[in-house]
């Protein structure tokens, strides 16, 4: 049953009360927590890729970079200003939505292709990247300082469950708002404009729609989620370091996560997300030092012979087999959601 | 106030520096020039071979010989890498086989990474011990003007090749018109081939100099990478005389910033010039 306002709220509905039951059975165990809590995190990072990128084509190659500045932003404003955390959280995002508009309005301006933005932005990654290093006034260098803000021990303390769990709801949260902001954005006059951008540009352009302003509206919309989504990847690490923000930690990450999930799929990000992050953690029992390489191998076979994603290829195989009828997206969807995250 | 003569062992050193980075350039234009093929994992083979060459001096192989072997080896992985990987990726066309080339050899470049860092996870070096050169009023470090003898020796090589030879002829004619050579008989993926090879060789070359100077680890990598990019930014990606040009101003300008302003603004100086190209001239990225 689609509403008008939202379609699919129901599915999405249906999604959140599985996250929100997840931590349950694993409460008592921190690390399986943490785990959870970086599903959600890499899911809200690749759903801002699946704007800028799946919907746009702007490759984003920043978004550590940019979760960076929203991190350590959120953390200046708290320090210098002395005002609660959620109220420099909002800040620090429209700055990085401000940087992440300025680049999507001067590349679509200039008309870059998707290879140009993706060099343009793998440059400023750097450069944000050493100033984290570099301005250690600021950041506290390679040293990095802890990063407990938001006062979930507090709520957490309050309710009586454990930090880490307040934590997971409060990312889950911000999570669940931007699936429905996608929602509503792919399903209003602005995914229509998207798609037809997508399309065919100069078509596109022909009919009125001016592409340069959604190019930027995207860009804009992708900064903000970046930079709530960085603050909250320092948060659940409760201590701040540059390292946390490099290309190799961030954006390659959530790029596999995107393609793993299915490019332009609702819910790709989040079923990306799930499957990644099992790996991870499949990983790192038993083959921690081999991470890196099998994340590369990973990237290169995705990119290969898998770029439609596990949505989709799941999809196939269930109509191939006559199981699922159309329009049944939701289960499949979920389907390894729920096996992976045991 | 500083002196003229530390100004002069300063350019020499950024000059040296600069030599690699106009490898590092030359390897990434040669195959994005020929193929489309961005290699963002040109910064890996640098540090294999810098590597392997550091691992069999230390085994008493004379430098020489282990240099020339461990240039060896990365030619046959860049011959593997490019019958393999490249292969597939050369199936597409246009803007896809660009954005797959990115993530393929992005993929690469992470995997190599990864494999490496258990095998060989400390710092090499791969000492010329040449003692500094004085030159009356200015002593220069002899192994910074052996890096830009190399070098220079290494280009005007692959530039009297690829202008004289038929095997470079036919190459150029590639990087202007692909459709053209087809018509008169040249097999452009043969070409390719032997460019990333080549490109392979002269990155590794690249990775040798700067083990010569300096330590290089696995985590290098990335960097010799980005470094490249931005050379063949600043010097536009489909001209090796611009690779050779940026490659050298570069190295200057970082070395000089690095003893002026310190550096982390030299490296940041070295991106900016990159953002600044990419907007200012967007063309040189466009084919």
């Amino acid at each position: 049953m689609n509403t008008d306002t939202l379609p699919g709220a129901r599915k999405l509905a249906l999604v959140a009360a599985v996250f929100v039951l997840a931590p349950i059975p694993v409460a008592g165990s921190g690390y399986y927590v943490g785990v959870l809590t970086r599903v959600l995190l890499f899911a809200l990072f690749a759903l801002a890729l699946n704007i800028v990128f799946g919907h746009n084509d702007q490759l984003f190659l920043f978004m550590g970079g940019l979760g960076g500045i929203g991190a350590y932003t959120t953390a200046l404003i708290v320090d210098t200003v002395g005002v609660t955390a959620w109220l420099a959280l909002p800040v620090a995002a429209l700055l990085c939505g401000g940087i992440a508009l300025s680049v999507s309005w001067i590349s679509a301006r200039r008309r870059f292709t998707v290879i140009l933005i993706s060099i343009l932005t793998l440059n400023l990654q750097l450069v944000f990247s050493e100033t984290f290093i570099g301005a250690r006034d600021l950041t506290g260098g390679s040293t990095g300082f802890p990063y407990e803000l938001f006062s979930v021990s507090g709520v957490a303390g309050a309710v009586g469950i454990p930090e880490e769990v307040a934590l997971y709801y409060l990312i889950l949260a911000f999570l669940m708002g931007g699936m429905v902001l996608y929602v509503w954005l792919i399903n209003s006059k602005y995914g229509m404009a998207f798609e037809a951008i997508r399309e065919d540009e100069t078509a596109a352009e022909s009919i009125g729609i001016d592409v340069v302003r959604y190019k930027t509206i995207a860009g804009f919309v992708a900064g903000v989620i970046i930079g709530i989504a960085g603050t909250l990847l320092a948060r659940e690490a409760t201590y701040i370091t540059p390292s946390i923000f490099t290309f190799l930690a961030v954006d390659v990450i959530a790029l596999v996560v995107l393609i793993v999930g299915g490019i332009r799929q609702t819910y790709g990000p989040i079923v990306g997300a799930v499957v990644v992050e099992a790996i991870e953690a499949g990983l790192s029992n038993y083959a921690a030092d081999w991470r890196a390489a099998i994340f590369g191998a990973l990237l290169i076979v995705l990119f290969l012979y898998f770029r439609s994603g596990v949505i989709v290829t799941v999809q196939n195989l269930l109509d191939e087999y006559n199981v699922l009828s159309g329009g049944g997206g939701g289960g499949s969807g979920r389907t390894p959601t729920e096996t992976d995250a045991d | 106030m500083v002196s003229v003569s530390t100004l002069a062992a300063i350019t020499v050193d950024g000059l040296a520096f600069g030599a690699s980075l106009a490898l590092l350039g030359v390897g990434i234009t040669l195959v994005y020039g020929l193929g489309e093929v961005l290699n963002l994992a040109i910064g890996a083979f640098a540090v294999i071979a810098a590597i392997s060459a550091s691992l069999l001096t230390g085994e008493g192989v004379a430098l020489p010989i282990a240099a020339l072997a461990s240039l060896g080896l990365v030619g046959v992985f860049g011959l593997v890498i490019d019958r393999t990987l490249l292969s597939l990726v050369y199936q597409s066309d246009g803007e896809e086989r660009i954005l797959l080339g990115i993530f393929t050899t992005l993929g690469l470049a992470v995997m190599l990474e990864g494999i490496l860092i258990n095998f060989v996870s400390s710092r090499y070096s791969l000492p010329l011990g040449i003692p500094p050169i004085d030159l009356g009023t200015t002593v220069v470090t002899g192994t910074s003007v052996v890096s830009i003898v190399v070098a220079a020796a290494v280009l005007l090589v692959l530039f009297a090749f690829l202008n004289r030879t038929f095997l470079g002829k036919a190459t150029r004619t590639i990087f202007q018109d692909e459709r053209g050579a087809q018509l008169v008989g040249i097999d452009p993926r043969k070409i390719r081939t032997l460019v990333f090879v080549l490109s392979a060789v002269v990155a590794g070359l690249a990775g040798l100099l700067v083990a010569a100077r300096s330590n290089v680890g696995v985590g290098n990598a990335f960097q010799f990478t980005t470094f490249a990019l931005i050379v063949s930014i600043v010097g536009g990606v489909r001209s090796l005389v611009g690779a050779v040009i940026a490659g050298a101003l570069l190295g200057l300008v970082n070395t000089l910033a690095n003893f002026f302003i310190g550096s982390y603004f030299a490296t940041i100086i070295l991106f900016g010039a990159a953002i600044v190209f990419l907007l200012f001239r967007p063309e040189v990225m466009s084919s």
